[in-house]
């Protein structure tokens, strides 16, 4: 065979010591492989310029690429092998075949995909996780039973105002800290990731991953990028660390931006779709503006950030019904990982608002943000809400959620809030993990950005949504 | 017959003999790396990335084995940073042994890095691993049919079950370099 005879002489001529076998070193150099082929520029130019001349000669007998052909040389081996070593009880596999061509067909596919969505995100995460579970636990648990008792406990051992309101004020740590995390984020987070869990069990992912292809190749990313994407909605910062798995740097970087950007948390998204629940007018001009600016940023970036396009090709494991067991531990890793780090966050920001009430900082801040909130039509009791917001963008979600509640806002306000602390950046995790993974530069580049383009956007919005007179 | 190697003037390097255990994501790496090492292990980035490599140390047979758990590796031509590390453990750390584990029910798809390693003239075991749920599927394996026609070791394991985890280890002390 041309490629074994050429493996053979290329390994001959290989005269440097590179501490692993020269075989395997020959053969990624006629695959071409450019760190390997760097290694041996290094230690003996000559021999390389003769291994290249094979090569070429090599590459003139064949068709296409070696490394590809070769891929295709082994797959038959193996199935040759493989072949030998199976005695199969035929299990159905054009019922696999088929199926995989309806998920993956751009029709049909998308048409599962809105399904998935309407039911998995928007029926079983927005109403009955969002709705559902967070009125029980806020009225009922937090509201009537929990609250009461620690306000009347407080009440009655501690004699000191400023530390009663520590534990249980307005901004209290266990009336408001406490309760965001466990009433509010800790139902909607369980939810998606459950959800998350089912389908990442079935192996649904790889073929949302050949489906969305297409589309991510227009914003620079592939396939590849789909699974931190998705992952993002669980949870951006989980993502971000997920975007390790891509390959190129400029890959990695288009998909932090848009994760940091433009994907909203679970936390986050449950509770926006709760706020917008009873405005379907309202909650299309969100999901709009934000898909929007999703792909609007990502091909934007796509075009100006130097470097190749990605190529992608995924490997398709069987489908299955998920396994209870898998779906579970799953869904507990994830939602303890979420909640652990939410909780301590939640819990200061309070204790922080607190402090900032006893000093008048507070009061000022709300002071200083009032004029920005009033850019963006919202009333200033808003300003509240970017605060935290800037803490955390589900901590910000769940103060909007209140507000809304309290029916303080109007559905183009509602609208506008909620476009703004979408595409604010998520957190402090986030914007550290952004720093760890893409270097202090690019990450603080990527803040401001954001927080300059989260900003106009909702000016923008306003103003669009106030000019054409839109009620929502 | 096994202990006559060291005779000929050629020392151990600095450390023990290294196994390098590789394959594809979502196999089960790390499952039989916690039951090959048991508690003494380390968790750091390779150098100059932020991919996470474990390594632990083994005793079989009396031998002290070093065992390097690496990221996933779907090929030797590697298209993610995770790769490239793994293929760099392979390609620098002088391996004893490589031991690539593979899913049982779906190893034909993962035979090419086999073969791949193979012929790379890398000293290969092949672990087919979860067993149990190739069973459940219908797929009943020979394994020394596989052996045959590789011209490798070949061991079936339950991981997470820690079924065969003391035949690998036999096989991993008789083949290990």
């Amino acid at each position: 065979m041309r490629f074994d005879s050429a493996l053979g002489s290329a390994e001959g001529l290989l005269k440097g010591e590179y501490g692993a076998p020269r075989r395997f070193i020959a053969s990624l150099l006629i695959q071409e492989d450019p760190e390997i082929t760097d290694l041996v520029r290094r230690q003996e130019p000559g021999n390389l310029a003769e291994i290249e001349k094979i090569i070429r000669e090599l590459k003139n007998h064949s068709e296409g690429p070696v490394e590809y052909q070769q891929a295709i040389r082994r797959r038959g081996q193996a199935a040759r092998i493989a072949a030998g070593a199976v005695l199969p009880n035929r299990v159905d596999e054009n019922f696999g075949h088929r199926f995989d061509f309806i998920l993956m067909n751009p029709l049909s596919g998308g048409l599962v995909l809105a399904l998935i969505l309407y039911f998995g995100i928007y029926q079983f995460v927005g109403v009955l996780g969002a709705g559902v579970a967070v009125d029980f636990l806020e009225d009922t648990v937090f509201g009537k039973i929990l609250n009461p008792r620690m306000v009347g406990f407080f009440a009655k051992t501690v004699p000191w105002a400023p530390l009663r309101d520590l534990f249980t004020g307005e901004y209290g740590v266990l009336t408001l800290g406490l309760r965001y995390a466990v009433s509010l984020i800790l139902p909607i987070v369980t939810f998606f990731f459950l959800v998350f869990s089912v389908i990442e069990d079935t192996g649904y992912l790889p073929r949302l991953a050949m489906l969305l292809d297409r589309i991510f190749k227009r914003i620079g990313l592939s396939g590849r990028a789909v699974i931190p994407m998705v992952l993002g909605f669980g949870c951006a910062t989980m993502a971000t660390l997920v975007t390790r798995t891509l390959p190129t740097r400029r890959e990695r970087l288009i998909a932090t931006l848009l994760l940091s950007l433009a994907v909203p948390c679970s936390a986050q998204l449950g509770v926006i779709l709760a706020i917008l629940a009873g405005r379907p007018k309202a909650m299309m001009v969100w999901a709009g503006v934000v898909g929007f600016v999703f792909l609007a940023v990502g091909s934007l970036a796509a075009r100006i950030l130097p470097g190749q396009k990605p190529s992608f090709y995924m490997e398709l494991p069987p489908l299955r019904l998920p396994q209870l067991g898998n779906v579970l531990i799953k869904t507990y890793s994830r939602v303890r990982w979420y909640f652990l780090e939410v909780l301590p966050l939640f819990l200061l920001v309070s204790v922080l608002i607190w402090a900032g009430q006893l000093t008048g900082l507070f009061d000022r801040v709300i002071g200083a943000l009032r004029a920005p909130v009033a850019w963006i039509g919202l009333p200033s009791e808003a300003a509240k809400v970017f605060l935290f917001g800037f803490f955390r963008r589900d901590y910000g979600a769940a103060g909007l959620y209140d507000l809304e509640k309290a029916g303080a806002l109007d559905g183009r306000q509602l609208v506008v809030a909620c476009v703004a602390l979408t595409l604010f950046l998520p957190c402090v995790a986030q914007f550290l993990i952004n720093i760890k993974e893409r270097g202090w530069k690019t990450g603080i580049a990527i803040s401001l950005f954001i927080l300059c383009f989260a900003f106009g956007t909702a000016v923008l919005v306003n103003a669009g949504l106030t000019g054409l007179g839109v009620s929502l | 017959m096994r202990c006559c190697h060291n005779g000929d003037g050629k020392k151990e390097g600095p450390g023990s003999p290294r196994v390098v255990i590789t394959g594809w994501p979502n196999v089960g790496k790390s499952v039989l790396f916690n039951q090959l090492t048991g508690r003494y292990v380390t968790v750091s980035n390779y150098p100059g990335t932020t991919v996470e490599v474990s390594r632990g140390h083994a005793l079989i047979e009396d031998r002290a084995f070093e065992v390097i758990d690496t990221p996933g590796l779907y090929t030797l031509l590697p298209v993610s940073e995770e790769e490239r590390v793994a293929r760099r453990i392979l390609l620098y750390e002088k391996p004893s042994l490589v031991v690539h584990v593979a899913e049982a029910r779906n190893f034909e798809k993962m035979l090419p890095l086999t073969i791949q390693l193979i012929e790379s003239s890398l000293p290969t075991l092949l672990v087919l691993n979860m067993m149990d749920e190739a069973q459940k599927a219908g797929v009943r394996l020979d394994l020394g049919h596989l052996e045959k026609n590789l011209g490798v070791p070949v061991v079936g394991t339950v991981g997470t079950k820690g079924r065969g985890v003391g035949f690998l280890k036999k096989r991993i002390a008789e083949n290990a370099l």
